[in-house]
């Protein structure tokens, strides 16, 4: 039965959900038993492509080939990537749109087709769970969104073969799940901080309805922004051997063990590690929690000028609520942030990691039913949008928190006598000058009629359809000639490779769709079988013999459906070692865990490709 | 008028044919006010508008057509935009009041035009030279001052607004003088945009 999902395409993690039939939205089990599937995609020498859990794992040892935080680079062109967000991955800027080099060298893939590696294992996760092809899904996106990054998103969902029926703001969606759950009226503002972006929207819901008053946000900030300054001053002190210009890979090493010292320390009031970074590397790091609170300080205190911005943009002078969303939100400080921003606790009931994803369902089968009583969403254009005039000023045409779908109309005239053709920028944001803000769109109309200057009446039409992806058309009215405009964008790819790369995909994809669920598998039994055997070694007498014998003998039917060809059977197997290892993990971890000021090793800790099977540790969106 | 659906009779203004319920393309006849069935006057009761909004959001928007064939998507996408674009101008007094001015024949600011009034010049001088001084300063109390000022001058350009137009006798010196005002009320939200800029 084919029915419709929700997706979270998240900066550090993406999940998947769906409506069920009695319904109450859920979530899918989607990578190591857990809802979340990191947003991590390795690409290995030879062609093999891993992701989620597994592909992370590979990012200390080989980390241009694996592409953690792709959502960064959606929709930017070459030239557009800030250095902060470069990390250690190697670009090929050459051609009119960026791509990745990865696999050793062997391979140059776009952005597009990272998340696409990502949205074909959630679509099949889902798959699984709803016993066949899903229908239509929902893609979020933040609301911050601009049209190229939105056009991105969406040929990434066709790409990995999924019918798109809408992109819905991240902010939105929560408010949505939120909404649906707690049966509330009123304004509500939705704080949404992910791993790599902030979105801040006010909304009244009303009787089903959920209208956007208001968004603002930045598409540059979030959770992976603590870990860099973390990380920063970690290193200032504990890095050794000292060096003033760590390579990305050091970088990365320490940034990933910020993250950890920084999310132990929302429960903890002090944390010390012991680090091995990449080439020969070593962080000695003692944090407490106050230290972190002065250091991520001026990250959060950026998300106050978008809150209030927003604020007055609704035209309100308070909400009645404020929901969290994203991981990032689970820190201290940040909830007193929100707190003296709103003058009110903020809500924080519903599981900020996967309260996106239900929304989102939620939104899918209401667009596959055709409409639900209970759900309307209105929401808005987050930026202006405007057209470059003479002189570089711009006219903005339609404005931001306008009410999409939305349309404008302009009319020009030629300034040329006999002139037949025009050159149309379309660009997006608040600034006065074309050249400060983002450039969307630019186009030709051409066959006009020649006459004399002035003369001509052309007018153009812009479009904001319901996901807020901007359309264009124009007609010549002295003559009432429609034109059908190619509105090409400024970089990115164009309808005949995305088409391209759609058929190439769906080709590969008939030949060996079930090798690759065999493959994967297979990997992910190996690293099981691997960890297992190591832990044996570091830990072993931590297990009675009849205990340890039953482990074993569970692993041995692992390795044997290992060696077949049916990846459900390997799958079975990995849950019954899984279940078979439970109380040999809990055991694992009293042993080596000690309280507050022990010297802890955070990668073991934390489980980054070492002995234990990674604990549940909440990623962060 | 006839459906393109089931060629039943239809009212010219409503969406849905009065038959087979399909969605209808926009009419000739309608204006913003009649798409929510509101008196075509200044006066309008701002909740009542939201309400009504909502109410047909619900059975237009895209969101609800989905599923439907090619046709009804195009159409109801050009409804709900027609929908929202009528809110958003009816909503705020200001693009309501210049709207009524256009319904009228009357497009005072239409192709860029900008209203001459010299009597304000001198007026203009003065705001603009006490924000300069303020920012020059770095007086934020001096600079929320003028902002509320602007907003309480505003308020009446509005009363003054309502009453013009309560005037039966549409003289071109009333829409002259409405005109007037609401370029006025252009200047003054600069002036609150330009001081609150921080």
């Amino acid at each position: 039965m084919a029915r419709a999902i929700g997706i979270d395409l998240g900066t550090t993690n993406s999940l998947v959900a769906f409506v069920d039939p009695r319904n109450r939205p859920q979530v899918v089990t989607v990578d190591e038993g857990r809802p979340l599937l990191p947003s991590a995609v390795h690409y290995a020498p030879g062609g093999a492509v891993e992701v989620g859990a597994a592909a992370k794992r590979q990012a200390p040892e080989r980390p241009v080939d694996t592409i953690l935080s792709v959502k960064r680079f959606m929709g930017r062109g070459p030239g557009d990537i800030r250095p902060e967000d470069r990390g250690i991955s190697r670009f090929d800027e050459s051609g009119s749109v960026v791509r990745l080099v990865v696999a050793g060298g062997q391979q140059a893939v776009t952005p597009i087709e990272v998340s696409a590696e990502i949205l074909r294992v959630l679509k099949r996760r889902a798959a699984e769970a709803l016993g066949g092809t899903p229908g239509g899904c929902v893609i979020t996106v933040p609301a911050y969104f601009d049209d190229a990054q939105r056009q991105a998103t969406k040929d990434a969902g066709r790409l990995a073969g999924l019918e798109v029926l809408r992109l819905l703001n991240e902010p939105t969606a929560a408010a949505l799940a939120y909404g649906l759950d707690k049966q509330v009226s009123g304004l509500f503002a939705v704080y949404d901080l992910g791993g790599g972006t902030f979105d801040i929207s006010i909304l009244r819901l009303d009787h089903g309805v959920f209208e956007v008053l208001a968004t603002g946000g930045d598409t540059h900030l979030g959770g992976d922004d603590f870990d860099r300054v973390v990380a920063a001053r970690l290193m200032e002190t504990g890095l050794a051997p000292r060096t003033a210009t760590p390579s990305p890979a050091v970088l990365r090493g320490a940034t990933a063990a910020a993250q950890k010292i920084r999310e132990a320390l929302t429960t903890e009031a002090v944390v010390e590690a012991e680090v091995d970074l990449p080439e020969g590397h070593r962080l000695s790091a003692r944090l407490t929690r106050e230290e972190l609170e002065a250091l991520i300080l001026p990250v959060v205190e950026r998300t106050t000028g978008p809150c209030r911005s927003a604020l007055k943009d609704s035209g309100l002078p308070t909400v009645d609520g404020v929901v969290l969303v994203g991981g990032a939100t689970r820190t201290p400080l940040v909830r007193r942030h929100v707190r003296a921003l709103f003058g009110q606790e903020p809500l924080a009931d519903l599981d900020p990691d996967t309260v996106v994803a239900l929304g989102a369902a939620v939104q899918a089968d209401a667009l596959d039913r055709g409409g639900r009583e209970d759900v309307l969403l209105l929401d808005v254009i987050p930026l202006s949008l405007g057209v470059e005039m003479m002189g570089g000023v711009v006219e903005k045409i339609i404005l931001r928190n306008s009410t999409i779908p939305a349309s404008a109309t302009q009319q020009f005239t030629t300034y040329a006598d006999g002139q037949t053709g025009m050159v149309i920028h379309v660009v997006q944001g608040e600034r006065e000058l074309a050249r400060d803000g983002r450039s969307l769109a630019r186009f030709t109309l051409k066959g006009i009629p020649p006459m004399p200057a002035g003369l001509a009446r052309v007018e153009i039409t812009y479009a904001v359809d319901a996901d807020g992806i901007l359309q264009v058309s124009a007609k010549e009215l002295t003559t009432g000639l429609e034109q059908t405009i190619q509105v090409k964008a400024t970089y990115g790819l164009g309808e005949a490779e995305v088409e391209a790369m759609l058929i190439e995909s769906i080709e590969h994809a008939e030949a060996d769709v079930t090798e690759r669920f065999v493959r994967e598998w297979r990997v992910e039994g190996d690293r099981i079988l691997a960890s297992l055997e190591s832990a044996f070694e570091l830990d072993g007498e931590l297990l009675a013999p009849p205990e340890r014998a039953a482990i074993e003998e569970r692993m041995a039917g692992l390795r044997g459906a290992m060696a077949g060809q049916d990846y459900l059977a390997i799958k079975a197997w990995i849950e019954s070692v899984d279940g078979a290892t439970k109380v040999f993990a809990e055991r694992r971890m009293d042993k080596h865990i000690k309280k507050a000021m022990a010297g802890r090793r955070v990668d073991e800790f934390a489980g980054e490709g070492r002995t234990t099977r990674e604990g549940h540790e909440e990623g962060e969106d | 008028m006839s459906c393109w659906s089931c060629h039943g009779e239809t009212v010219a203004s409503t969406p849905f044919c009065g038959s087979c319920r399909r969605i209808q393309p926009v009419g000739r006849t309608e204006d913003f006010y009649s798409l929510f069935d509101l008196p075509r006057e200044f006066a309008l009761d701002v909740p009542e508008l939201e309400r009504r909004f909502r109410e047909r959001s619900r059975q237009l928007h895209p969101d609800r057509f989905a599923k439907a064939e090619p046709r009804e998507r195009r159409l109801s996408l050009e409804r709900a935009t027609r929908l929202n674009d009528a809110h958003r101008i009816l909503k705020d007094w200001r693009l309501r009041a210049a709207y009524l001015l256009k319904l009228a024949g009357q497009d005072v600011f239409g192709d860029g035009k900008t209203f001459h009034d010299p009597e304000f010049l001198e007026e203009q001088l003065e705001w603009r030279e006490a924000l300069a001084l303020a920012r020059a300063d770095g007086d934020g109390e001096a600079l929320l001052g003028i902002a509320a000022r602007a907003r309480f001058r505003l308020a009446s350009l509005e009363a003054e607004v309502a009453a013009l137009f309560e005037d039966q006798e549409w003289f071109s010196e009333t829409v002259r003088e409405i005109a007037r005002r609401l370029s006025r009320a252009r200047y003054y939200d600069n002036i609150i945009a330009d001081a609150e800029r921080g």
